[in-house]
């Protein structure tokens, strides 16, 4: 078993499961919604990404731009079909959660109807050289997903903090209704926020993609999986998120190397339950009243 | 508009000038009449009609109800009664479904007979997945309806009971008929480790972790050895469907097997959800678990009950589906099995068996039946799950309950938009008052103080303050006589303080033994004065109703 191997995978998972998992914590605490749409918008813009590749240019900016795009205008879509026309209505974090699910299972269907079964690979963005860090064998695509997703990462969050936009979704993520109150429209904001969560499924697509294709049905692991991180963390806490990231990305790497690959899952959700058990909320969740939609 | 009104009783005393006054123009009464009449905004139909057909006679036979074991229930809930116009004797059928069950699930019993030839295969396959899919489903929606818990993990039990059976069948030589039975002990251990977390973990904490859940299985399903991942799943157990039987009998065995196994699936969901757990979860809703465990109610043990009940039948059922198909395999935890079933249940609507069944049907119509489709069949099933979830409450079976209520508020927009004032009764106060002369009288009334309002002019308020008593103008008597007939309570009355000096106003209270109130502090010099600020109190009040 090689020791930096299993390292840097764990790493550049964890960075890219972390990127998802905060992009569903975000839309959970904003908007009440639980986006399970989110492996469709995976998806959909890994087939962005492709389209971009084989049309436009094979450049690593132009493929990464367009799968970010493409994963916002999925995130519009599915807040224009999901969020707007039920998220005053009754009952709504159940129908949300269902609306977002037909939504799911309506686009991978009609993906696999365009593009056929099919998977696709996108060109490597990153080249193909290798470096090694403190004795670790880094591949460039690793270690251009690791920046990528840290840079863009950071960038996001320092828009949340530092810009009016941010300013209204860190509102609403602290309590909708007051936002509400105070002038700050929840459909726009819905849209905002389905738009940044959506291209940053966009990129977590386009940073896997290096590794595995792209598909109809390729976005369904990595949202569970983003889905168990966000949960670990507690959902609606950035923080939360990104320690749960390292903390599945370590017992990813570990496991492997002590029992074997086939057992990762076994002990990741044997480790989710005793968190979820000890921490009823995830990491950084509050033992509160849950998020009242 | 005035005219003089000379007193016709001054001819009895002709030493002394004949009484002229000033007075209004004569008005119709009937022009009231006409007015109301005429009346034409548009008027939608209000009320609050239910229809239920009346059967005739009841009596006797009312009282020997039939009851089945081992529930006290009646098979049809028939309530006897006398027609409160015609006093004729009179049966009504409460609730009707139990008759549109036994018409369908005959309808699905007859159904093998009226397939055309070309299509037996394809339908009477389509029929017993059917069955054993709404079994699922009604497991399921105990599960979500009943105990509220949003797990998504059913299809983990079912397939770990499925495979587990299925591997003991294979390896050990397991007859058919123990398949179920050990499946039901898979799905109870396995209802037991799933519920573990359902303790602490509230709502979608739950069901993210059961999602993951499923995931993890599938992934063991198909890098385990043991479990066919080199096949594509495990086959070669045992089945209750004989190999020798030509074709078409044994489809037709999967069929009715199928369909006993939803009608045990239908008890089951009859004896949780309508006897006591059901009654002790359904006082325990969402958000309202505080309430009911402050009067009692131990909801927390009742849903783990309902769960675990659940998964012992779900388990059961995987045995049954690998005796049926002869083996599991992997598509079982499938995040697409799961979503399918999850719109089975929305489109049928949440937490009632027939929406369960109902859902099944027409999910699995689309996905057996229409193979030709290819994908556009699950996109056909995901517009039908999102356009149900964005209009419907309930699901189809809600569509009734959600009509109504809609109705009703159009009903009531429309009684707020032509709702006048003047305690005319409003249209469903008047369907239920028993006295109908009380609905007469108060319309009358209205009218009658409507055309009253239009006779009171300065001329008439001036000839009652110069001659308050004695012979008036026909408008000033027509306005006086209605005030004499007010009925007694908060009447008002003149109380004499001091004869010929000093008088005030009062209100009768309409009680023996209860004094009058004062109206106001005024104290009047003469008799006379103290009728008209009377009469102008009056005046004031009916001009204000």
């Amino acid at each position: 078993m090689n020791w930096s191997f299993v390292i840097a995978n764990a790493i550049t998972l964890a960075c890219i499961y972390g990127t998802l998992a905060i992009g569903i914590s975000i839309t959970w605490s904003s908007l009440g919604l639980i986006n399970m749409a989110y492996g469709f918008i995976f998806a959909l813009s890994g087939y962005g990404a492709w389209l971009a590749a084989q049309y436009i240019s094979a450049n690593g900016f132009v493929v990464m731009g367009a799968g970010i795009l493409t994963g916002a205008i999925g995130g519009m879509l599915v807040c224009a079909l999901a969020f707007i026309p039920i998220h005053d209505k009754p009952n709504f974090t159940v129908r949300g959660m269902i609306a977002t699910l037909a939504v799911s299972l309506v686009g991978n269907q009609a993906l696999l109807w365009y593009f056929g079964p099919r998977a696709k690979s996108l060109p490597p963005l990153f080249g193909s050289s290798q470096t090694s860090i403190f004795g670790v064998v880094m591949t460039a695509d690793k270690i251009g997903a690791v920046v990528s997703s840290v840079v863009l990462l950071s960038a996001v969050l320092l828009w949340m903090r530092s810009s009016r936009r941010g300013l209204e979704i860190r509102a609403m993520m602290m309590n909708p209704h007051a936002a509400a109150i105070v002038g700050i429209g929840v459909r726009r904001t819905g849209f905002y926020v389905m738009a940044l969560t959506g291209g940053l499924a966009g990129l977590a697509s386009v940073l896997l993609s290096q590794t595995y294709y792209v598909g109809p049905f390729s976005g369904i692991t990595p949202m569970v999986k983003g889905l168990s991180v966000a949960l670990c963390g507690g959902l609606g806490s950035v923080f939360g998120a990104v320690i749960a990231a390292a903390l599945l990305g370590i017992n990813e790497a570990m496991t492997s190397v002590v029992f074997g690959g086939q057992y990762v899952l076994i002990t990741q959700f044997a480790l989710i339950i005793l968190i979820l058990l000890i921490r009823p909320r995830g990491i950084a969740g509050i033992l509160d009243k849950a998020r009242e939609a | 508009m005035t005219t003089t009104w000379k007193n016709p009783v001054s001819a009895f005393d002709p030493e002394k000038p004949v009484e002229e006054v000033v007075t209004n123009d004569y008005l119709s009464p009937q022009s009231q009449w006409d007015a109301t009449r005429s009346y034409n905004v548009p008027t939608p139909p209000v009320g609050r009609l239910r229809y239920y057909h009346k059967w005739a006679g009841h009596g006797d036979k009312l009282w020997h109800r039939l009851r089945y074991w081992p529930t006290r229930r009646r098979v049809l809930d028939i309530s006897g009664g006398y027609n409160s116009k015609t006093l004729r004797r009179q049966k009504t059928i409460e609730d009707k479904r139990p008759i549109w069950w036994i018409l369908s699930l005959l309808a699905l019993a007859i159904a093998p007979f009226f397939i055309p030839e070309n299509q037996q295969n394809a339908l009477l396959t389509a029929g017993a997945v059917f069955g054993i899919y709404a079994a699922i489903n009604l497991c399921w929606m105990l599960i979500i309806g009943t105990a509220g818990i949003y797990s998504l993990a059913t299809y983990a039990v079912v397939g770990a009971a499925a495979y587990g059976s299925a591997y003991l069948s294979i390896h050990m030589g397991l007859p058919w008929w123990a398949m179920p039975l050990v499946g039901s002990v898979i799905g109870l251990v396995f209802g037991v480790i799933i519920a573990i977390p359902a303790t602490r973990l509230e709502g979608f904490y739950y069901a993210l972790l059961t999602l993951g859940l499923v995931e993890l299985c599938r992934v063991y399903v198909i890098q385990s050895r043991e479990f066919g991942s080199a096949t594509g799943g495990l086959y070669g157990a045992d089945s209750y469907i004989p190999q020798d039987w030509p074709q078409h009998a044994q489809l037709l065995l999967g069929y009715y097997a199928g369909l006993v196994l939803m009608i045990l699936g239908l008890f089951l969901f009859r004896f949780v959800n309508g006897k006591r757990l059901g009654r002790v979860l359904r006082m325990a809703p969402e958000k309202r678990e505080a309430f009911a465990e402050a009067t009692g109610v131990n909801y927390r043990a009742a849903r783990i009950q309902v769960f675990l009940i659940s998964s012992l039948a779900l388990g059961f059922i995987g045995g049954f589906y690998s005796a049926h198909f002869r083996g599991a395999a992997p598509s079982l935890f499938s995040f697409d099995t799961m979503l399918l079933s999850l719109a089975m249940l929305v489109i049928g609507g949440l937490g009632r068996a027939e929406g369960a069944v109902l859902g099944t049907l027409i999910v699995v119509f689309i996905d057996r039946v229409l193979v030709d489709w290819g994908p556009m069949r699950f996109v056909l099933i995901g517009t039908l799950m999102l356009l149900v979830v964005l209009f419907l409450r309930g699901g189809l079976f809600g569509i009734k309950e959600q009509f109504r209520a809609w109705r009703d508020k159009k009903k009531s927009e429309n009684r707020s938009s032509r709702a006048e004032k003047g305690g005319e009764m409003l249209p469903e106060e008047a369907t239920e008052t028993e006295n109908k002369d009380i609905i007469y009288f108060r319309r009358f009334d209205k009218m009658q103080r409507d055309f009253l309002k239009k006779l009171i002019t300065p001329e008439i308020i001036e000839e009652h303050r110069k001659r308050p008593l004695g012979q008036h103008s026909e408008a000033l008597e027509r306005v006086l006589t209605y005030f004499r007939r007010q009925p007694q309570n908060d009447k008002y009355a003149i109380t004499v303080i001091e004869p010929f000096k000093s008088y005030r106003l009062v209100a009768l209270s309409g009680t023996r033994g209860v004094a009058p109130r004062l109206v106001e502090d005024k104290i009047y010099g003469s008799p006379d004065e103290a009728y008209h600020a009377l009469f102008l109190r009056r005046v004031q009040d009916l001009l204000e109703a």
